[in-house]
């Protein structure tokens, strides 16, 4: 940074980017990069007029989950009926107030993670400078949005995290018995928590990318394997669970710095394996959520680690069965274990390897990244003689066994899959049908807390589907971390004009309604008709189990830049910033709206003109509630598997009501009647042959022009016919005029406006007459804010 | 006491009545305008077969999931209609929206063949949404369903025959 002493005149601020002005003694960093804009750091209240516009539209629907309360002493209080509670709240605010809970709970995790992260890098490599490379100007989109602040070193991080943790509060708060009573404003509020979500997961990896000099953009990171069949068991394991890198980090750099990378295998699973390979690609990828209680069952981990989010709950208990020690790092998951961090590396291996304890807690990172080291090559060599897996003969006993009295298995396994059946087909020599309940099987172990015969039903389905398990071999992209400035350059005329025709999101956990392999399907589809697919977390790690005919998978076959037709990992959960952050980038760079304090403005410009569309396909947890309102506040509507309906709430719009479609034309103020673009903004498909039109529905936007409209369509149409075997049934309110309809199938399409929607229609002159909700208007600027019509004047 | 196919799904003081066969097509038959909602799982076990059966005898088909696929290929599309499961109870829900046919709402919806907890949960909203007018939910499924207002039992799949024969009793109470 160059210093400048002046005497204080008129300055031209623009020119002074960067600078330091010592002005009559008193220095003071330049603050004017950008115009702040009407919503820095906003409270509760302060984007509610947004909130409502999307309300109005898509509007809130609920399908509650549990019909009573039981949040105080005055309950239970039965809500059917239209009766009220005790305290005066309804079955509406009551379900809202839960959604509004559940998104408090993720944003937390993703806040608290950050926080964690801050002070365990602060000390660790210090306050380092945020550099992102050549390729990236607007190093922190959410940051400078909602609070205005560009952050030049970590530790600028600082003020971003009392906003989120004060706002976090005044939330929780509002949840209290005799606080909020209208349900909609508890939907503000939950989206609310999502935009804090949205911003927490952007401080939480910019700082680890920034700290542990992780990809910064790169489209060409390197590939990893992934899957249950690729960890090597002959050497050490060391599993790692969780979402938070640090601990992993350590275990990485003490096998370095002592010469141990070849001699010991570390593998993950959830997002702290997608940002160990992030880091190291030394590391392994196990997989996904759905994955850990069959992989720590599986035996092959001679230690496991845990650090936090989304570990079982009765981890200490598996790792037990296994003999392998428990190293938590992490406060906010201890499971009753001594507290070891102050004890010495070489009494806490004894400990551990001795078997004195099951486990302990460390929660200094690199002294439980020694630890693990040390103790896993001991552990290894005196677990070789175990054998975890089911061995031949206990297998034939226990499919043996089953009664197949389909009375209490299928009851409680949430996929209700056929396990009585499946044991009865094995004990007659046939392990396909329960070697097929591997992949749609999430890994709960309900079952067997059930099973009148004490089978261990999860050990049975791992031991059918062994060769399977041990064949499980894919490979993924190391999660690449944001979208570079330089790419959004390219593809920001083709997304707003539509003829890219839309950015596909998978994102989020594993629980799918039929196994891992939708996910794949969904990416490929949307891959291979040059839509840009990104995805995270579970979601980026389950696609990459499956191969094409020529043996690549997705990462191997597609490019991973953020360009159509291509697939970018673009990492853990924390990493869903950056899709956010490539949408408001496209309103910064390529329509050069300011971005600083802006988020309703930003929103706005987003609703009506990126068509992108998330997909959470297994939407299981509270952060994946939280990630999801966080998107749709910022304008991207979400589809979610059949799970999803277990949130109780979706936002879902109504086509026919005209007036909910309806916008300004910020040039002149007037009013535009528009077609239901998006249509909804959270909304569950049932199976991924409903969900992959559904979600090239969801892509439409205003403001696409003819080209891109054209696309569009065709990609609509086709999905349909393909998945569903007819053309949807509102394609036709999607045309605004003949230049709208693909060209190959103009006439078909013209014919069928005239037949079945009643269109006035010239066939010969291949022309609309009547019959369009709107024309095409080229300089049409779609908004849903009167504040910005004088602005665009 | 019928337990529900998930057993935890137990999400009030009220839940279905288990009902026979017959009383539940006699509810759709003398219902003023009913709905048969079906999902993908109709596509197993020629289910098909039973909600076509259904169709025949006037009772519009909202074809949720990719049922819809099944309808075509079996060469069935008069009055089944295509639509999403939230999309529809979020219709259902509304005074606005006017049916498929566009001559009003319906008094009555029969499920079958849905993923059963995203049903449950459809069944659920309807039950304590779809109220002004009212909209009566019963299940005619393999499963128990207590957010309905009647419902079969639960029939293993094991049981199919029973479950088609029960099915067969619905239709021809209709
Ligand atoms: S918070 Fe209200 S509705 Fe809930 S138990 Fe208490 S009084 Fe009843
Ligand atoms: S472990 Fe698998 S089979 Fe068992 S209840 Fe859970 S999902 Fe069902
Ligand atoms: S509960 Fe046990 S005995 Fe019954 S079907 Fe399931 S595995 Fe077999």
């Amino acid at each position: 940074m160059e210093e400048l002493n002046i005497a204080p005149s008129k300055i031209e601020i623009e020119a002074l980017k960067n600078v330091v002005i010592n002005i009559g003694g008193i220095e003071e960093e330049e603050e004017e990069w950008e115009t702040m804009g009407p919503t820095p750091m906003p409270g509760i209240a302060d984007l509610r007029n947004w909130d409502y516009k999307l309300l109005e539209r898509y509007k809130p629907f609920y399908a509650p989950y549990c019909e009573m309360c039981c949040f105080c002493t005055f309950g239970k209080c039965d809500l059917t009926g239209g009766k009220k509670g005790a305290c005066g709240l309804g079955m509406a605010a009551q379900q809202a107030r839960f959604v509004t809970i559940a998104c408090l709970i993720g944003c937390s995790a993703h806040t608290a993670h950050g926080r964690h992260l801050l002070r365990k890098v602060l000390k660790i490599v210090g306050d380092r400078e945020i550099n992102m490379g050549t390729g990236i100007n607007i190093e922190a989109p959410l940051t400078r949005l909602i609070t205005g602040i560009k952050p030049e070193k970590l530790s600028d991080f600082i003020p971003v995290l009392e906003y989120l943790e004060e706002q976090i509060a005044q939330l929780l708060d509002s949840t209290h018995t005799g606080q909020e009573g209208s349900n909609l404003d508890y939907e503000s509020k939950a989206y609310h928590a999502g935009m804090l979500d949205s911003l927490g997961k952007e401080v939480a990896d910019l700082i680890q990318i920034v700290a542990f000099d992780l990809p910064k953009g790169d489209p060409d990171a390197p590939l990893v394997e992934i899957g249950m069949g690729c960890v090597d068991e002959s050497k050490p394991v060391i599993l790692v669970i969780g979402h938070n890198v640090v601990p992993s980090v350590a275990v990485m750099d003490y096998m370095s710095d002592h010469g141990l990378d070849e001699r010991i295998e570390v593998a993950g699973i959830c997002c702290t394996a997608i940002d160990t390979t992030r880091y190291s690609q030394k590391a392994k990828i196990v997989g996904s959520i759905g994955r850990q209680l069959r992989f720590v069952r599986s035996g092959v981990a001679d230690v496991i680690m845990v650090d936090e989010q989304c570990i079982r709950a009765d981890i200490l208990e598996q790792a037990k069965r296994i003999h392998a020690p428990l190293i938590a790092t992490n406060d906010k998951a201890l499971y009753g274990l001594v507290d070891r961090t102050n004890d010495s590396v070489d009494d806490i291996v004894a400990i551990l390897t001795s078997g004195k304890e099951p486990g302990v807690v460390i929660l200094d990172p690199v002294k439980a990244g020694e630890v693990a080291v040390r103790v896993v090559q001991i552990t290894h060599e005196k677990r070789k003689e175990l054998v975890n897996i089911l061995t031949d003969e206990e297998f034939k006993e226990y499919v043996t066994m089953c009664q197949n009295c389909d009375a209490n298995c299928i009851v409680a396994c949430p996929q209700g899959l056929p396990i009585g059946e499946a044991n009865k087909a094995a004990a007659k020599g046939d392990t396909a049908p329960l070697a097929s309940l591997f992949d749609p099987c999430v890994g709960c172990g309900r079952c067997e807390q059930v099973c009148k015969k004490h089978i261990p039903i999860v050990d049975v389905i791992l031991k059918a589907s062994l060769p399977y398990v041990k064949s499980e071999k894919g490979m993924i992209r190391v999660g690449r971390g944001p979208v570079l400035d330089t790419e959004i350059r390219k593809v920001g005329a083709p997304l707003v004009l539509g003829t890219i025709p839309g950015i596909i999101a998978i994102v989020g956990c594993g629980n799918y309604p039929n196994g891992t392999k939708d996910v794949y399907r969904i990416a490929k589809e949307f891959a291979e008709r040059k839509y840009i697919v990104v995805l995270t977390g579970c979601g980026a790690m389950d696609a990459a189990l499956y191969r094409d005919k020529d043996g690549k998978t997705l990462y191997e076959k597609y490019p991973g830049d953020f360009d159509g037709g291509c697939v970018l990992n673009i990492g853990s959960c924390v990493s869903n910033a950056h899709i956010h952050g490539a949408a408001i980038k496209v309103a910064a760079i390529y329509a050069r709206r300011n971005i600083r304090g802006n988020y309703a403005e930003i929103a706005d410009y987003i609703l009506n003109r990126v068509g992108a569309c998330g997909v959470a396909w297994g939407a299981m947890s509270q952060k994946a509630a939280s990630i999801a309102s966080g998107v749709n506040r910022i304008g991207i509507p979400v589809v979610i598997g059949p799970h999803g309906w277990k949130y109780r709430r979706a936002y879902l719009g109504r086509k026919y009501v005209d007036e909910d479609w309806v916008v300004y034309d910020a040039r002149d103020g007037s009013k535009v009647q528009i077609e239901p673009a998006p249509e909804h903004m959270l909304v569950a498909a049932d199976t991924y042959q409903e969900a992959i039109p559904l979600i090239a529905r969801l892509c439409f936007r205003p403001t696409d022009n003819s080209m891109g409209r054209q696309v569009k369509l065709t990609h609509y149409m086709d999905l349909s016919m393909k998945y569903l075997g007819v053309y949807p049934d509102d394609w036709h309110i999607f045309v605004r005029g003949e230049a709208d309809l693909p060209l190959a199938r103009k006439e078909e399409y013209l014919r069928i406006l005239k037949e079945e929607h009643g269109w006035g229609i010239d066939l010969e002159a291949k022309k609309i007459l009547s019959g369009p909700v709107r024309k095409m208007d080229v300089g049409f600027d779609a908004t849903n804010l009167e504040e910005l019509i004088k602005k665009n004047e | 006491m019928e337990i529900p196919f998930d057993i935890g799904n137990i999400s009030g003081p009220e839940n279905a009545r288990v009902a026979q066969p017959e009383a539940l097509g006699r509810a759709i038959k003398n219902a003023k305008r009913p709905l048969l909602v079906v999902g993908s799982e109709i596509l197993d076990d020629s289910l098909i077969e039973k909600a076509i059966a259904i169709g025949k005898k006037g009772i519009p088909i909202a074809a949720t999931a990719h049922s819809m696929k099944g309808f075509v290929d079996a060469g069935y599309t008069e009055n089944v209609h295509l639509t999403g499961l939230h999309e529809l109870a979020n219709n259902i829900e509304s005074r606005d929206w006017m049916g498929f046919d566009k001559t009003g709402g319906y008094d009555l919806v029969a499920v079958l063949g849905g993923i059963y907890y995203s049903t449950s949960q459809f069944l659920i909203a309807l039950k304590n949404f779809a109220t002004d007018p009212i909209v009566r939910c019963i299940s005619i499924d393999r499963y128990y369903h207590p957010a309905a207002r009647m419902s079969s039992g639960n029939i293993s799949r094991k049981h199919t025959d029973e479950f088609k024969k029960m099915l067969d009793s619905v239709i021809e109470n209709i």
